[in-house]
């Protein structure tokens, strides 16, 4: 089929001593939704974090449409045109959600270094900006300093300043930790919705999210990718179900 | 080579006494989180108490009580300033130790004017130690050196093989850990920035005497302290040892050459026009000592910004 | 938000007027003001907005002050430019050092930034004495401000009227900046560059771009003195100024965008009126810095939102005497610290000391303070200021208990009373340091 936009070849990562991850290999093909699952501390973070350039991986490569990316700072991989979220919520506290969207909508309009006009005339940015608190459903809070939000407000924040850049690739830790379920619900059809398009990997502990999102799942256990595959495919391989549900139920290792 | 010889000599006590200064200001930061801005204000009041007390008591008895006094300034300090201010974040409690230092230059000012002091070494110090290559090195300088050597080994010998240090260590490492330890945190901090102020507080006792005691030496020293810092990266007690030393050297070297960028440049055969150039091309390095520690911190923020013994950014 | 508009109109109109009305020395030290008003700003950009506290703000005003030296002429040369537009070359050389320097301090962040931006100060500052040519040495430059567009530019006025012009242009302007998309993202800056990566901008360009408009605005401020005093010192370079315009930024508030033009105006403005009265007026600067990090961190302009919060929940009637209470408290604790300031100042001070040499064994002289004898062996002299700070102590805790008690029985869990600045309001440097250390 198509060649994918990501693909990790063979990478590795140690702080110091401790080897996080080893030996990682994943492709994510154009318009997929891949999920990655795996137990805590094994490692999902830290490949989103090799992935947009907040660490340099210590060995393997990392391929962007067939680019190499590995090392690169995050701006230089943001402006190829991926995009990230944190799991651990990472906003401007104490500007506005409308402040905390528009400067992630800014920087596709070109207006990083912009000095000469008026913020509040530039219609695109304003009216996108609109668009997205209307999306995440934020719109009541609009001047609300980020900070003060409740954490599934910030959460939708963070996924909306992810989604603002239209990237061509999206990585989502966790979006919807802490959410209601109805809050998860809405945010599962908004993810569907604007990755139309893209790629995306989204990292995820609740299963029923990531059975019904994923076209592909990979199954990340100590840092090594223990098995890929369609949602059939990882609901029924008992490596992963030993490994992720401690069943020790493996008649075919 | 006797320039060398003893160039190095005072470079490495200068240095010393710049470590004394700097390990203070590093255990507080790695602690805490706090960068102290009012750290060698305390040397500056060791250095003033000193003063006054060695008229009355006589120099020994002066150096350990300015040393002890300094300490209890810095506690009332952490305890009645800086713990009120925790709350508001580290940015905060530097603009507090900001403000205290200059309130505390304007203070010294005060009571004892806006110039130097007549602090002197005692006479029964000022002798020479040994004649090298025909000069005679004071005794006072290895005086100085020495005890700052001392004061390291008992501080490294307490922070590794005392009860008290173990504490301390895991409350620098985890303080929450140890708090819920059952150690007293708080009690450990106001003791950690205790102590480093003593020992800012006997660095500037000792050294009041030998270099100028006045107004402006608790900003000279810390904004060398500050470079010190940067250039060895901030937490790191080896990292400051070594660019304390650094420094010291590069200050002392400095001292003695008299020669120019111009004379760089006339191995290139530019001499002419760095001549030309005048102004900074032609000046001595020597009349540029001041200078050159800040030159080598930005030499050190283009090619290692997070410092020599920092972690990588 | 209308009536800040009027106000704004209102001072400017006033400022106008005031040549009109003032005295020379007044005119002049309104001169100074309003210098000190555009170098607070200037330094809160970078502060206050981008989250980088300088400590060696004063090495760009200095450049600006000796560029606009050399641009001024000085009689027998003719300038570079006309008076007017003198501060042009301030701004230049600003941008220039800025650039230089920003390069270098904002490869850090946090704790870092802050002290390479002292060092380098001091670095021109120990360095600017050698450097004749360009600073003129010991003695310094001393330039002619020469006639143009008409203008003679030899009153106190013209040159107060041409300080008012540079300066409103340039507040506004630095207003004007903070609605551009730039100055929305020196707030960012601010508030976690970390995620700035994450979503495309280049950090540390934007933060040299934001050093380099503060470094501009302060070298304007640098040419108006200039231009005010006819002449440059390297002393300009020391940390005197740094620091002052650090404190004077804090005590106005570094969170509102006038509020540290509030500070620089009034300390300024303090600075000028008791030059004659005392000799401690930086201590005192340096106290009510202290005072204000511990007790009203948002600054002045701070307390407006404390009034607001608390008329929120409190009538004015009950407001009344808790405010009339802590004015007194606050007059008392005064006093108490003026007074023994003043008294130890007139005990240290070189003139009574050799009286005292003279006087040998004798008993101590008194010392004349507030028009009255105090002799300092009698216990009065020592009793009056712990009196009144003593008193000062208790009056501040019984209001204080008092308002608490008034607040926790008016109080429902929604008017709850906002302090006057949490936590995060200021840019916590070392959060900063931290989110950069774990960036790649
Ligand atoms: N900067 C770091 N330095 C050292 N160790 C780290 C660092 N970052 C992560 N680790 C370690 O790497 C391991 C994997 O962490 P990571 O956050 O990637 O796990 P995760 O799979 O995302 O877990 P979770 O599901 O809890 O989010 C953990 O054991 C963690 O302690
Ligand atoms: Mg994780």
């Amino acid at each position: 089929m198509n060649a994918p936009v990501l693909s990790l070849r063979n990478v590795h990562k140690s702080f110091d001593k401790a080897h996080i991850i080893r030996g990682v290999d994943l492709d994510l093909l154009p318009g997929e939704r891949h999920a990655v699952i795996g137990p805590n501390g094994a490692g999902k973070s830290t490949l989103f974090h090799l992935i947009s350039g907040q660490f340099a991986p210590s060995k393997g490569e990392i391929l962007f449409d067939g680019h190499p990316i590995q090392g690169q700072t995050p701006q230089k991989i943001n402006h190829l045109g991926l995009a990230r979220s944190f799991q651990i919520t990472n906003i401007f506290p104490r500007l506005t959600v409308f402040e905390n969207l528009r400067i992630a909508v800014m920087q596709r309009e070109g207006l990083q270094y912009t000095l000469w006009k008026i913020i509040n005339r530039v219609r695109p940015v304003q009216e996108k900006t609109e668009s997205l608190l209307e999306r995440v459903r934020l719109e009541a809070r609009r001047d609300t300093p980020a900070g003060e939000l409740s954490y599934s407000e910030q959460r939708s924040l963070e996924i909306g300043m992810t989604l603002a850049s239209d990237p061509k690739v999206i990585l989502l830790d966790e979006p919807m930790a802490g959410m209601s379920k109805e809050e998860t619900h809405y945010t599962i059809s908004l993810i569907r919705e604007l990755t139309k398009g893209c790629s995306l990997m989204i990292v995820e502990h609740d299963m029923d999210v990531v059975f019904s999102i994923s076209d592909r799942i990979s199954v990340l256990v100590y840092g090594e990718v223990i098995a890929t595959g369609t949602p059939d495919v990882i609901r029924n391989d008992c490596r992963v179900r030993e490994a992720y549900l401690g069943e020790e139920v493996c008649a075919c290792a | 080579m006797e320039y060398y010889v003893v160039s190095l000599l005072n470079g490495t006590i200068y240095g010393l006494l710049l470590f004394m200064v700097s390990a203070g200001l590093t255990l507080i930061f790695g602690m805490m989180g706090v960068l102290n801005f009012a750290h060698a204000s305390f040397y500056m009041v060791g250095a003033y108490l000193a003063y006054t007390l060695q008229k009355l008591l006589g120099f020994w008895p002066a150096l350990v009580l300015s040393t002890l006094l300094v300490g209890v300034i810095g506690a009332l300090v952490e305890r009645y300033f800086l713990r009120r201010v925790h709350k508001f974040g580290h940015a905060h409690e530097l603009l507090l130790t900001f403000g205290i230092s200059f309130i505390i230059a304007e203070l010294i000012k005060l009571i004892y004017g806006n110039f130097p002091v007549d602090y002197r070494i005692p006479k029964s110090l000022d002798f020479s130690a040994f004649t090298i290559f025909g000069a005679s090195y004071p005794a006072y300088r290895l005086l100085m050196g020495s005890i700052a050597l001392a004061m390291f080994a008992l501080i490294y010998l307490l922070l590794t093989r005392t009860r008290v240090g173990i504490v301390v260590r895991s409350a620098i490492y985890k303080p929450k850990m140890a708090e819920a330890l059952g150690h007293n945190v708080p009690m450990v901090f106001m003791g950690v920035f205790s102590a480093g102020a003593a020992l800012a507080g006997l660095a500037g006792a000792v050294a009041g005497a030998f270099y100028t005691t006045n107004p402006n030496m608790a900003l000279e020293l810390g904004i060398m302290v500050f470079v010190v810092v940067v250039v060895g990266g901030l937490g790191s007690l080896e990292g400051a040892m070594l660019a304390s030393l650094l420094i010291g050297l590069i200050t002392s070297y400095s001292v003695g050459i008299d020669r120019s960028l111009a004379d760089l440049c006339a191995l290139f055969g530019a001499r002419a026009w760095a001549e030309g150039v005048g102004g900074l091309m032609t000046l001595k390095i020597s009349s540029l000592a001041a200078t050159i520690p800040f030159a080598f911190m930005l030499i050190i923020l283009l090619v290692r910004p997070s410092g020599l013994l920092g972690e990588k950014e | 938000m209308k009536y800040v508009r009027y106000l704004i109109a209102i001072a400017i109109i006033l400022l106008g007027v005031l040549p009109a009305v003032l005295s020379q020395s007044l005119v002049n030290a309104a001169t100074q003001m309003l210098i000190a008003v555009l170098f607070a700003c200037a330094f809160n950009l970078l502060c206050g907005q981008g989250g980088m506290l300088s400590f060696g703000h004063a090495a760009y005003f200095g450049v600006g002050a000796f560029a606009t030296i050399h641009a001024m002429g000085d009689g027998s040369v003719a300038g570079l430019l006309p008076t007017p537009m003198l501060p042009l070359a301030g701004a230049c050389a600003g941008i220039l050092v800025g650039i230089g320097a920003g390069w270098f301090s904002t490869k850090r962040s946090g704790v870092y930034f802050s002290m390479i931006t002292l060092a380098l100060a001091e670095l021109l500052h120990s360095l600017a004495p050698h450097l004749k040519g360009m600073f003129g040495g010991e003695a310094g430059i001393s330039g002619m401000r020469s006639p143009a567009w008409g203008l003679s530019f030899g009153t106190s006025t013209q040159i107060y009227y041409l300080t008012l012009v540079w300066v409103l242009a340039s507040l506004a302007v630095l207003f004007l900046f903070t609605r551009t998309p730039v100055g929305r993202l020196t707030l960012a800056l601010r508030e976690n560059t970390h995620r700035l990566r994450f979503l495309g901008y280049e950090v540390h360009r934007l933060r040299v771009l934001v050093f380099v408009i503060s470094a501009m605005f302060a070298g304007i401020a640098g040419s108006l003195q200039v231009i005010n005093n006819e002449s440059a010192n390297y002393v300009v370079f020391d940390s005197h100024l740094s620091t002052v315009v650090v404190l004077n930024s804090y005590i106005g508030g570094v969170n509102v965008f006038l509020g540290p033009a509030l500070g620089a105006a009034i300390m300024t403005f303090f600075g000028y009126a008791v030059s004659d009265l005392t000799r401690s007026w930086l201590l005192y600067q340096g106290i009510l810095f202290v005072f204000v990090m511990m007790f009203l961190p948002s600054g002045l302009s701070g307390l407006r939102q404390l009034w607001l919060g608390v008329r929120r929940s409190l009538s004015v009637s009950v407001l009344v005497p808790i405010v009339a209470f802590s004015c007194v408290a606050g007059l008392m604790l005064i006093g108490g610290v003026i007074f023994s300031v003043e008294i130890l100042q007139r005990i240290f001070s070189q003139d009574y000391q050799s009286l005292l040499v003279t006087a040998g064994s004798a008993a101590w002289p008194s010392v004349s303070l507030f028009g009255c004898d105090w002799p300092p062996g009698s216990l009065l002299t020592w009793i009056v200021p712990l009196v009144l700070v003593i008193g000062g102590s208790i009056l501040v805790k019984v209001v204080k208990k008092k308002f608490h008690t008034l607040n926790e029985a008016t109080a429902t869990p929604d008017t709850e009373i906002p302090l006057p600045c949490a936590a995060e309001d200021l840019p916590d440097i070392n959060k900063l340091h931290h989110v950069e250390r774990d960036s790649a």
